[in-house]
């Protein structure tokens, strides 16, 4: 029953909760900033990648829980293990969160020395068998009362960092943070991983669902979630921008004004899979194909382009001068 | 990651791996109580700790035909600095071969706080992982704020209820504990004039690590031994390397496990070691490398790393009684 130490205990069911918001800084973080602000630990280092753009990950840290597992049906399972939280700061300019752990089919009837869990990081053991349906549903709802609180825990690392001193906690502009919350079924090595919903549902909620080869780390499925969550965050924020500043009735330099935002701080940062597992990457093509992400975001940027365009053009020279 | 042509080595942090021995044998701990107590009772101790030195080894040989055993040696230098290792040393050495023992690392406490310009204390003080009592479903225990680590739920503290009427008495509960309690709470440092001084249990616990062969800064190994060229040792502690090589022993300092040999009054310092190693979250690199090699080696290591340091407390020698009525 006991794995090796250091050796992931075979699990069925990899959950997790990304949040993703704009970095409270009216600059954006070079890679040495971005290393400073996510260095959790003084001992680990920061992974920073400039290539192809800049993105860096935390070392990560973990949370002790011993509570009910979440579950879309009452069922009482307790479970018993650490959380991991990381956070990825992309181009210096887009902040996430992460909380995930992964739960095996069962675990032992009494809670074992503390010491055991921390070898096996991110791991939480239920009492007795799992209820794998109803405790991927109940992730996908969110944690009822006393149950684990994945969002309280990815929330928790976002709050440390939003106010941490290399930051003037001013924003560029106004946006909403995004929460996606998944959760990864194991399926045997071999197979191919797969994507079977990607929901965007009210109040900046997505919930998605995978289907993950024994083999490839929860962490990397965390990688593409992250991944997915920030196109989508770039996709809401920037369609919202448009929506709100009803840019087909207004003119003049204010179009300007009110794009400018997005193109300085946000058209750069369109780059799918950049960062992602290659062997969780072609889960992107399901997005691409139906709604077609990059398709929405072409048109979007185009869009943008097009006014910006238009405005240059039907602007005088003198109105250029003093704007 | 890989299969690419394109790397960048700061996207790929590595873990370096050190040199193990099978056993990280100790001989004891210097505090000044014991060097004012003079050579003799220093002679007494070592005495007492060949008997169970030659023990250790005997029950090393059980689990390997060739054990590698380094031994090494601790000299407070953190809480009070007292004599210099250029008299203190060779003393030490002098009485240690009188009893038979050879001390192949020494080691100076405060580089258990810092070492080599690396804050390895505070290290692991980022490394404390509490566990969590029943219920906990998400908050992280704020113990870099209280500096204290229990084992459990303290007594909740004295407050009046909403309606004013005073609670009783509730008693602390051990996480696992067994029927019945025992619960220990644990002062990892305190303040003074803004100056944080790490407890003795607090560097005990990292100078566990280090001999378990786990700690690491940024993937490179700390507290690397360097070796003592033979000349008199230096006037002044902070000459002296934080870890110094005194013989040319081929096994290395770390170790898959430990045993510590000390007077039975650090039984309960030595507790709130393993009490701070049960809820440390150690190198995840540095723990697969111990447990690849010495499952290799057919040896392999307790899961818990608590688990892998082990104990003898002796008996004092001598009027102890006497020596510290001084």
């Amino acid at each position: 029953m006991t794995a090796a130490p250091g050796q992931p205990a075979r699990s069925v069911l990899a959950c997790g909760e990304v949040r993703t918001c704009l970095l409270p800084s009216v600059q954006a973080l070079d890679a040495r900033a971005a290393a400073q602000l996510l260095r959790l630990r003084a001992d680990e280092h920061v992974r920073v990648s400039e290539r192809p753009s800049m993105y860096a990950l935390s070392p990560e840290i973990l949370t002790g829980v011993d509570c009910r597992l979440p579950a879309s049906n009452g069922t009482k399972v307790r479970g018993v293990g650490t959380v991991a939280a990381r956070a990825v700061l992309t181009e210096g300019r887009l902040l996430q969160s992460t909380a995930y752990f992964s739960l095996p089919a069962t675990g032992p009837d009494m809670r074992r020395p503390w010491g055991q869990y921390l070898v096996r990081p991110g791991l939480v053991e239920p009492f007795g068998k799992l209820p794998q349906q109803a405790t991927a549903d109940g992730v996908l709802r969110g944690a009822g009362r006393g149950e684990l609180d994945l969002g309280m825990i990815s929330e928790g690392l976002l709050a440390q960092l939003r106010r941490h001193a290399l930051l003037d906690r001013r924003v560029p502009f106004k946006s909403s943070p995004t929460r996606l919350r998944w959760v990864a079924r194991r399926v045997p090595a071999g197979e191919r991983a797969s994507l079977a919903n990607f929901t965007v549902a009210e109040g900046g909620l997505r919930t998605m669902e995978l289907r993950l080869p024994e083999g490839i780390p929860a962490a990397s499925a965390a990688g593409l979630c992250e991944d997915l969550a920030l196109h989508d965050w770039l996709l809401t924020t920037v369609q919202h921008m448009l929506d709100n500043n009803r840019i087909g009735a207004i003119d003049g330099p204010s179009v300007v004004e009110a794009l400018h935002p997005v193109v300085v701080h946000l058209l750069h940062l369109w780059m799918p899979r950049a960062h992602v597992d290659p062997a969780l990457s072609h889960l992107w093509d399901v997005l691409e194909d139906k709604p077609g992400f990059s398709r929405q975001w072409e048109n979007l940027s185009r869009r943008i382009r097009d006014r910006l365009a238009l405005q240059a053009v039907a602007m005088p020279h003198q109105a250029l001068s003093t704007s | 990651m890989t299969d690419t042509a394109f790397r960048e080595t700061t996207a790929e942090p590595v873990t370096k791996s050190v040199p193990l021995a099978h056993l990280s044998l100790e001989l004891g701990h210097l505090y000044m109580e014991d060097f004012e107590a003079g050579p003799k009772r220093l002679g007494e101790h070592f005495a007492e700790v060949r008997v169970w030195a030659d023990a250790v080894r005997a029950s090393a040989a059980r689990r390997s035909k060739r054990p590698r055993i380094s031994t090494c040696f601790l000299i407070d230098d953190y809480f009070t600095r007292f004599s210099t290792p250029a008299e203190l040393i060779p003393m030490i050495l002098k009485e240690a071969e009188k009893a038979g023992l050879v001390i192949d690392y020494l080691a100076r406490e405060s580089s258990c706080a810092v070492a080599d310009r690396i804050e390895l204390a505070e290290s692991v003080m980022h490394r404390l992982v509490e566990s969590p009592p029943p219920g906990t479903y998400g908050s992280r225990p704020p113990v870099s704020q209280t500096g204290w680590l229990p084992n459990g739920q303290r007594t909740p503290s004295t407050s009046r209820s909403a309606l004013g009427a005073v609670k009783g008495w509730e008693p602390p509960q051990e996480t696992a504990a067994r029927n019945h309690s025992v619960f220990m709470d644990v002062e990892l440092w305190s303040e003074r004039d803004g100056k944080r001084l790490w407890s003795c249990p607090f560097l005990a616990a990292v100078w566990q690590l280090a001999r378990l062969g786990l700690l690491r800064h940024l993937g490179e190994p700390v507290l690397v031994p360097k070796d003592w060229e033979g000349e008199d040792f230096p006037h002044d502690w902070d000459r002296l390397p934080p870890l110094t090589r005194l013989t040319d022993t081929k096994a290395a300092f770390s170790a898959y496990r430990t045993c510590t040999l000390m007077p039975n009054r650090f039984l309960a310092v030595e507790d709130a070691v393993r009490l701070i190693l049960d809820q440390t979250d150690v190198d995840a690199g540095a723990l697969r490398q111990v447990a690849e090699r010495s499952a290799a080696e057919g040896m392999p290591v307790p899961a818990a790393v608590a688990q892998r340091a082990t104990y003898v407390f002796y008996e004092e020698p001598g009027d102890s009684s006497e020596a510290e009525e001084t």
